[in-house]
């Protein structure tokens, strides 16, 4: 499963940026459609839920997210290889 | 549960600042209550006045927004006349104890079966960034713009003291632990009081040198040190507290009867 | 529960005790204060176990806000206390009225201001019945000048509350709270039900029509209700910064009462023809209606409810009459109102007895003020 951020609800804290243990996102330069510099999920092939399906092993950005931006979503087929 | 059947969808982007701690005691609040299995239509969810006080509007249930300071008291009517149901209280440092120090104390005593949240960000927060009765000495607030002179309550300490069946204190930096101790709270027959140092990085974090929440998270990361460790460490928790150290983990878990049991009303919520 | 149809010796603040259990109150919080006190006490022993719950809080601020939400809870609620209280709760009565919670306060006047004379009788609080708290709503008050209306009126009281989904007030006072007199227990006793959401059933708070007073939504029914202080929509969302949706939400929390004055209006005549009317309520209509009942020179309107003021039965009084004597036991609060509808009605002499220091004015004083007046 892969983090995906939802730019309506995400309001360019960074709070994911720096809680993730492996280093999954950085900080957005672009404004999104609300106004804010969203973060991006740039590296989530790092992330320890990478290609796990079932309980995951970490989720300290969707719980630490203010904004309930942060969901699991299953990889497509390209970014399984990574 | 998933997580917008237990909040309302409809009222996202919910109104609280980017970097708010609010959000992700919501996070932590959501997962223990759902992997509970509690039964939402029977909980109901009440608040104050503050922006932690909004949470229960937020939710899928029923919910009472009431008059600052007072959440306590008002769960303490709805409680007994419908024994029933499960209480949920979402409160802030200044609501709870501040003005409403005294339904506080007086909450603890009676033990009235019930969860509170409290969610300190040691500050008031809705009104602009002035003192509360948590914020550290010498901070700046709108209200102490030459350093607060006044020292901080330790409100777990107080909710202990005044006779609390299950006190916590955990940070927005500690996750994990504050899903765990929201689950035991809301299991536990009787007064379960959870405090939550949270960052406001708007009114509290940006006049005090740590205007990005993650530098908040921080500072509550480096601040923080397990209050038995402290205790056996022969460190007066007052002193820590005073000092800017906030002690964290559970600090009492013991099971007094509830006032439901004593008054013959009991049915656990 | 109910105490059994039939007579009677008991004290006032005793008999609105049995008052509030013939009408169903099942929720009681309360804190000391001369001189209601006896209404905790009693309620202490009658609520209890399945009969209800009774509590004695750490102020009276905890008092009314434990009361509103007992109300959510679905059950009926009273609390009851004097003047200092009753000012500490002035915050949650507007709670109370925003939020549409019917709750019974009972105030047994003293007198005032501040610590005042705890155990003397005043009626120093009837306009901060009416406006103690901040902001434009509307409240139903009345005032009992004897035992027997110490337990007709905290029925009448929770009646009211029920129906209109208002905070409700018996406006007492030391005189008639612990006087002890004759109550008599009826066999069957009117009792009104608020109207809850999703239900239906025969019981006159259903005749109001919902757009005015909207049905109640008991919480842990799965309504997933949201009651807030804040300006709010029908469907409560909450809306502070829309004037339209302030202004709605205000006329209709007044004029649902407004409205239905001629429902709530409660009073009783004596000589209603006399040159010379009194206008009075509560235990200064005692004295006054001792000289009205011996001389048909003179009459007597003592109001039963005293908000909404009731206009209908002053100006129809006014109408007819020379001159009206007002005795209050305050420095002239309701004189003024009253005055207004008399004026208004071609009564052009409106004149004021106003007692303080804690004891009713006698038939003697208001004999004196009627000479003084030319009436007898």
């Amino acid at each position: 499963m892969k983090p995906v951020i939802d730019p309506k609800l995400c309001k360019g804290c960074n709070i994911c940026v720096y809680i993730c243990p492996k280093k999954c996102y950085t900080k957005g330069a672009e404004i999104s459609e609300m106004g804010y510099f969203d973060a991006v999920a740039s590296s989530t092939e790092k992330c320890y839920n990478h290609n796990r399906e079932g309980k995951l092993i970490c989720e300290l950005c969707v719980l630490s997210c203010p904004d309930q931006a942060i969901s699991w979503h299953p990889e497509i087929e390209e970014e399984k290889k990574r | 549960m998933e997580l917008f059947e237990f909040y309302r969808r409809d009222r996202w982007p919910h109104v609280f600042c980017p970097g708010c701690g609010n959000g992700t005691v919501m996070n932590c609040f959501y997962r223990a209550f759902s992997e509970l299995n509690l039964p939402l239509d029977r909980t109901a969810f009440i608040g104050g006045i503050g922006c932690s006080s909004r949470i229960p509007l937020y939710i899928n249930s029923d919910a009472l927004h009431t008059t600052h300071g007072r959440a306590i008291a008002f769960a303490t009517g709805l409680k007994l006349s419908k024994p029933e149901l499960k209480i949920v209280i979402f409160t802030g440092d200044g609501d709870l104890g501040a003005i409403g120090g005294n339904h506080f104390i007086n909450g603890c005593r009676r033990n009235l079966d019930m969860t509170v949240v409290c969610i300190n960000n040691n500050i008031y927060g809705m009104t602009g960034g002035q003192a509360s009765i948590t914020t550290p000495h010498d901070f700046q607030s709108t209200t102490t713009p030459f350093g607060n002179k006044e020292y901080p309550f330790d409100l777990a300490e107080i909710a202990v003291a005044a006779g609390a069946n299950y006190v916590a204190r955990w940070t927005t930096r500690h996750v994990h632990e504050l899903t765990k101790s929201m689950k035991t709270a809301l299991q536990k027959k009787g007064f379960a009081f959870v405090e939550v140092v949270s960052q406001c990085p708007t009114n509290f974090g940006r006049r005090n040198k740590m205007a990005d929440p993650t530098q908040m998270l921080e500072w509550f990361k480096e601040s923080s040190v397990r209050r038995d460790k402290a205790r056996l460490a022969a460190v007066d928790h007052v002193d820590l507290n005073l000092a800017g150290q906030i002690t964290v983990g559970e600090f009492v878990d013991r099971n007094r009867e509830c006032y439901e049991e004593l008054i013959g009303v009991e049915k656990h919520g | 529960m109910t105490i059994a149809p039939g007579e009677y010796f008991v004290q006032g603040n005793e008999a609105c005790v049995e008052g509030a259990v013939a009408a169903g109150v099942r929720f009681f919080a309360g804190y000391p204060i001369t001189p209601s006190t006896e209404i905790a006490e009693g309620l202490s022993h009658r609520l209890k176990g399945a009969d209800g719950v009774f509590l004695q809080m750490e102020d009276e601020i905890a008092c009314i806000s434990a009361v509103i939400g007992a109300s959510w809870g679905g059950v009926k609620s009273m609390t009851a206390t004097s003047g200092p209280g009753f000012s500490l709760m002035q915050e949650a009565i507007g709670y109370a009225a925003m939020s549409e919670t019917p709750v019974v306060i009972v105030n047994v006047m003293r007198g005032g201001p501040s610590t005042g004379q705890p155990t003397r009788a005043s009626q120093g609080d009837v306009m901060q019945t009416r406006y103690g708290s901040h902001g434009d709503y509307q409240v139903i008050a009345f005032a009992p000048a004897s035992v027997q209306e110490m337990f007709d009126l905290t029925i009448e009281s929770f009646n009211y509350a029920e129906k209109y989904r208002v905070p409700a007030f018996l406006l007492s006072d030391a005189e008639v709270g612990h006087m002890r007199g004759l109550l008599t227990v009826p066999d069957k006793i009117r009792i009104v039900n608020r109207k809850e959401k999703g239900l239906r059933r025969p019981d006159e708070a259903y005749d109001v029509p919902d757009d005015l007073v909207h049905p109640f939504p008991i919480f842990g029914k799965g309504h997933k209700t949201m009651i807030t202080g804040m300006t709010h929509t029908d469907d409560s969302r909450i809306e502070p910064e829309d004037a339209k949706v302030h202004q709605q939400l205000i006329k209709r929390l007044s004029e649902k009462v407004l409205k239905n004055r001629k429902d709530i209006n409660k009073w009783e005549l004596t000589c209603p023809d006399s040159k010379t009317m009194i206008v009075s309520y509560g235990s200064s209509a005692l004295g006054a209606k001792e000289v009205a009942a011996s001389d048909e020179r003179v009459g007597l309107l003592r109001l039963k409810s005293i908000w909404p003021l009731p206009e209908e039965p002053i100006y129809e009084v006014a109408s007819k009459c020379d001159q009206i004597l007002v005795c209050e036991m305050n420095l002239g609060m309701l004189y003024w109102s009253i005055k207004r509808v008399a004026l208004e009605a071609g009564c052009k002499k409106v004149e004021l007895l106003s007692k303080v220091g804690g004891e009713p004015p006698t038939p003697s004083e208001v004999r004196h003020k009627l000479r003084a007046m030319g009436a007898i």
